[in-house]
């Protein structure tokens, strides 16, 4: 197969080196104008185009379809023996980070932001797998996690990736280390509690006369300025709770690590729950019905949730499914094994549901939509739990999951069908910018032929040797990075 | 109660026609049909749209043609898959003993009852060689049985005595202590390192030249041994890396040397056959691989180039893949699709999972492939073989219905 895009530039000629993995400065430009004729376009809107055309101006797809006018300067990519596809969209990743978790419970002011490591491997591997945007959150170990950020595995720096900054609060009813259901249960509780406590605390001192940001102000020696002037705090929004009062107390007054949580409980932030078992479920529900943010929950849940099925679509709320797609217990009186699959009971329980990869490198998300077809999803259903639900769980469904006008540039271009294991992704464009190519991919071509990179020596990259125990002993590492 | 699946594993989409009549689960003198978009055979040209007939066990006939209305039509029937290198629960208990136990039968203790045979069977793979752990550095004989039927290894077994089994590498000598200082325990008898390793196998094929020659110096196991060196009873030896890859070729052609030219050498686990694959042609070795690693890093420091199958086919090596005790959702089925991923037409992995690895513990006048004649094993799939969206929706063992996708199929309506 050609892997080699023929490049042709209308007009003049400008050359592209806009290779993520080359040697070199990262590309400046985040946004791209490219034009690509693939033999096949699969919108992924129902709609499939032979020989099509996709225009991409500015990072946004502007035209796509047979006869797509290609302006001037807009370079023509022809990969007319590929087939185009949007890229796949992961719900939520506790990857690409320094750590998935930090050690105290209640942590809502913390931001992954200051965590991701742009040059992280898991971002490589992202584009490798045709992952385009990931919901970066912090791993399930915690009462109140911290802040998400959705990004795109393309730049080097976290503003250069940004695609949704504070996407969303991590939550987790699933017990963290040392901890029982039921503490983990208070714990969450009682971080709202905490939460509501401060806030009628703050007011009360406002109406006790004790301002006492003014008066730090001129304890300092300086007259208070506009902003540290009493009433001019807002009123609390939100729809389960409410504390009275707080237009009396300036918002930047506040605790910033209690800002987050109100945020979140005035509905303005998105959050994800994690569940690990099907009565931690009911928990998590009440949780966030308690506190006023149902409406805008995702639960991010574990294989034997789908117990917890009904209660689920009684909620209405979407669900990120653990990359275990088959659960698997033992019948307590017979011993025989019983297998489920999960998705399948989602989809026959209405509940919305997103694929989440296992990591990158195995059982990516082209990966789990394939299991999901061949346990007997039709295939729409389980690409989509790849691309447009966990675009709509991130509030992105106008800009990524399908292939149409108005959508980001972020084309996958693949050798043959997405989910046949014989194919592969050649390229990808992340908003119209060049990010990958397989055929400068060093590292592919190490594993696919052994082909050692120029300039390293394989015992460089050879671990110790270890025994099998040992081996099995970090089996579970990768998963295990996010319990 | 909520145990019961909702959504039990197999699906019905595959059948174009749910059966109205009779329930053939029995190996009765009843013929069996069944027909599939593709017969895969093994033996020659897949037949496009045509059946498979069984009765008694065996396979009757394998013709063209269109099924009846109440025909049972799946996308695709294989052989019963092999895997020759299971690791099924109940093989773990080690042997302490000594470190070369050529005269062990697993044979006498395998644990039938134990639920991974089910999870094997239902995952394609009818027929398994059990082989002891290779914590030893011989540990034992394997046994090629199949994955279901009587709850007896006698009834169950291809091959009681099917190949000899043992281990090069770290894993033999690993958790072992030097004999040097105070002797904590009994490990510190066994060897430390891979050359301690080498030369217990070294040491094991000299005496049992020196026992033929005087019977006096016969041992627990020289004559399994000997069997091994006349070419009688295949030696598979499980080597992760190259320079174990090498020694095992090395003692063969040892062996060679010394007027023992026959051995049938199996090379387990081989993830770096691809860096000497001539070696490998120039000794005969047949190959194993292990499970396709995400990243390409195995056990024992050994690196899995994916394109490692595409190499050794072109060479003509004896091909076979296995799951290797992989997770359950890495089975054999997925493994042959990575190594399509890796550069091997379906035909040609499915050869890898099915009669080549027959051949290389000679099975393959039972089991293996589809022929007239042989042991009714069959798979039917739900779509092509050995691609990430098609699965395993029947498994015909022995020509009895060891995975029904009719009762499946009613089971989740």
């Amino acid at each position: 197969m050609d892997r080699s895009l023929l490049r042709t530039m209308n007009g003049t000629a400008l050359a592209l080196g806009l290779t993520l993995f080359a040697a070199g400065p990262a590309p400046a430009a985040q946004s791209g104008n490219v034009a690509i004729r693939a033999g096949k376009i699969i919108t992924n809107t129902g709609e499939v185009i032979e020989d099509g055309t996709i225009l991409v101006e500015n990072g946004r797809i502007t035209a796509i379809g047979k006869d797509v006018k290609v302006p001037l300067l807009v370079e023509v990519v022809d990969a007319r023996k590929l087939v185009a596809f949007p890229g796949w969209v992961e719900a939520i990743s506790n990857r690409g980070m320094d750590r998935a978790n930090e050690n105290i419970d209640v942590a809502a002011f913390l931001d992954v932001r200051d965590s991701i490591d742009p040059v992280n491997f898991y971002f490589e591997d992202a584009l490798r797998a045709g992952v385009t945007t990931i919901n970066v959150q912090q791993g399930s170990d915690c009462v109140i996690g911290g802040m998400g950020h959705v990004v795109k595995p393309l730049g080097m720096t976290v503003e250069a990736m940004s695609v949704v900054p504070r996407a969303g609060l991590v939550l987790s009813a699933a017990p963290r280390r040392g901890k029982s259901q039921a503490t983990q249960a208070q714990a969450l509780r009682r971080a709202f509690g905490d939460l509501r406590r401060y806030l009628e605390g703050i007011v009360q001192e406002k109406r006790d006369g004790k301002d006492l940001a003014r008066r730090e102000a001129l304890y300092q020696g300086r007259e208070p300025s506009e902003g540290e002037q009493p009433d001019k705090g807002v009123a609390m929004k939100g729809t389960a709770w409410k504390v009275q009062g707080m237009e009396l107390v300036p918002r930047w007054e506040l605790d910033e690590k209690q800002v987050p949580l109100l945020r979140m409980v005035e509905g303005d932030t998105p959050a994800f729950v994690y569940c690990s078992s099907p009565s931690e479920v009911s928990i998590a529900i009440e949780v966030a019905r308690d506190n006023g943010f149902l409406q805008r929950t995702t639960f991010v849940v574990d294989a034997p949730c789908w117990k917890a099925a009904d209660e689920l679509a009684a909620a209405g709320r979407p669900v990120i499914l653990d990359s275990n797609l088959v659960h698997v217990e033992n019948h307590p009186v017979t011993g025989e094994e019983v297998r489920t699959f999960v998705p399948g009971v989602f989809h026959e329980k209405k509940v919305q549901f997103a694929l989440r990869s296992q990591n990158a490198s195995t059982q990516s998300l082209w990966y789990q939509a394939a299991r999901c077809v061949a346990y007997g999803l039709d295939r729409q259903t389980a690409i989509d739990a790849a691309t447009k639900v966990p675009a709509k769980i991130l509030g992105l469904e106008q800009r990524v999951g399908t292939l149409e006008p108005g959508r980001d540039g972020n084309v996958l271009l693949y050798s043959g069908d997405p989910l046949s294991v014989t194919s592969f992704v050649e390229h990808v464009f992340i908003e119209g910018v060049h990010a990958y190519d397989r055929s400068k991919d060093v590292r592919i071509k190490h594993l696919q032929t052994g082909a050692q990179p120029e300039n390293t020596s394989a015992s460089e990259a050879r671990p110790e040797d270890r025994t099998e125990a040992e081996k099995q002993g970090d089996e579970g590492e990768e998963e295990e990075k996010d319990g | 109660m909520m145990l019961q699946p909702l959504w039990s594993v197999a699906l019905l989409s595959v059948l174009a026609a749910p059966p109205q009549t009779q329930p053939s689960s029995s190996a009765g003198s009843t013929p069996t049909t069944v027909f599939a978009d593709v017969v895969y055979t093994a033996a020659g040209e897949p037949l496009r749209g045509g059946s498979v007939t069984f009765s008694g066990g065996k396979i009757l006939a394998i013709a063209p043609g269109a099924p009846p209305a109440d025909g049972l039509r799946v996308s695709a029937i294989t052989p019963g898959m092999i895997d020759l290198s299971a690791r099924i629960a109940g093989m773990y208990t080690v042997e302490q003993e000594k470190e070369v136990q050529p005269g062990l039968r697993l044979a006498d203790a395998l644990d039938l009852f134990d639920p991974a045979w089910k999870r094997h069977l239902e995952s394609g793979v009818t027929t398994v060689l059990a082989s002891p752990p290779d914590w030893n550095v011989v540990g034992g004989i394997a046994v090629a049985l199949k994955t279901g039927g009587p709850p007896s290894v006698r009834e169950r077994a291809l091959e009681i005595e099917a190949a000899l089994r043992g281990s090069m590498g770290t894993q033999p000598s690993s958790g072992n202590s030097p004999a040097f200082g105070r002797p904590r325990d009994f490990f510190a008898r066994r060897p430390t390192t891979r050359m301690g390793v080498e030369w217990e196998w070294r040491k094991a094929c000299y005496d049992a030249l020196a026992a033929q020659k005087d019977p006096a110096r016969a041992f627990d196991g020289s004559e399994v041994l000997l069997r091994v060196l006349d070419g009688k009873l295949p030696v598979i030896v499980q080597a992760w890396a190259t320079q174990d890859i090498r020694t095992a070729i090395f003692l063969k052609e040892e062996m060679a040397a010394q007027g023992k030219p026959g051995m049938r050498l199996i090379l387990d686990a081989a993830a770096e056959a691809w860096r000497e694959p001539e070696l490998l042609v120039r000794s005969g070795a047949s190959v194993v691989l292990p499970p396709f690693p995400a990243g390409g890093r195995t056990n024992d420091g050994a690196f899995m180039a994916w394109c490692v199958g595409r190499k050794l086919r072109d060479l003509g090596v004896p091909l076979a893949l296995s799951s290797h005790g992989a997770r359950s959702d890495a089975t054999l089925d997925v493994q042959a699709a990575y190594a399509r991923r890796g550069g091997l037409s379906l035909e040609e992995a499915l050869e890898a999972v099915t009669i080549a690895p027959a051949r290389m513990i000679g099975i393959q006048d039972r089991v293996g492939s589809i022929e007239v004649g042989k042991h009714a094993d069959l798979v039917l799939w739900s779509g092509e073989p050995f691609e990430l969206s098609s699965r395993v929706v029947g498994v015909i063992l022995n020509g009895e219905w060891a995975l029904d996708p009719r009762a499946s199929a009613k089971a989740s309506q």
